[in-house]
């Protein structure tokens, strides 16, 4: 498992044409890894062959903070606001890291 | 629902125009309308149709998700999320060939 809970993630900037689980509002985003969900298929390898090949990798519950996302404007009313999205480990770099 | 809904989509660079998340102008999410399972019967035919090709066939909910996501821009957008859900299926079963396209028509 390459992360833990409280290590800072980046999601990596690709924008493969297959199916993935990583919206596009994240990419290139940083947020702070929340739990270990445990392992699962990966779904953009099951999508691109047809079901075979389920092998898993850790997924994670990461945390963003909404002004990451949205902009400045989104830390002023009622919030701290945070966006927790579900993440497979290959979907994720250290912050420091350019894929 | 037009003949577009039975057209298998390849399998190449697609638009995926479902990832639409932080994009604007779509207006407001009614978050306090009623939960209603079905709006008309026809859509617990297609949730049954569904569960039956998983079932029947170990088809991933990935896979499921990724035949509604190819189809095209504007047929998706068009579609309600049960209409959504047929188009899938209907990719789904032509490309494995278990209904040809003459059987959908």
């Amino acid at each position: 498992m390459r992360f833990s809970a409280g290590d800072s993630v980046r999601v990596r900037l690709d924008d493969p044409v297959h199916h993935t689980r990583v919206p596009r509002y994240l990419r290139g985003r940083r947020g702070v890894v929340a739990e270990y969900q445990g392992d699962y298929p990966l779904p953009d390898t099951v999508v691109l062959t047809n079901g075979a090949d389920r092998t898993t990798q850790p997924l994670y519950g990461v945390r963003f903070r909404a002004e990451e996302l949205w902009g400045p404007g989104q830390a002023t009313t009622e919030g701290p606001f945070e966006v927790w999205v579900d993440l497979w480990e290959s979907y994720l770099e250290p912050p420091g890291e350019r894929s | 629902m037009g003949a577009s809904v039975v057209r298998p989509q390849h399998r190449g660079v697609v638009v995926r125009i479902n990832d639409v998340g932080g994009l604007q102008g779509f207006g407001p999410i009614e978050v306090d309308e009623p939960e209603e399972q079905f709006h008309y019967e026809w859509e617990s035919r297609v949730f049954a149709m569904a569960r039956t090709l998983r079932d029947s066939t170990g088809l991933t909910l990935d896979e499921f998700r990724d035949a509604i996501e190819r189809m095209p821009p504007a047929d998706y957008l068009n579609s309600s999320y049960y209409e959504r859900w047929l188009t899938g299926l209907c990719t789904l079963l032509t490309e494995r060939g278990l209904v040809s396209p003459e059987e959908l028509a």
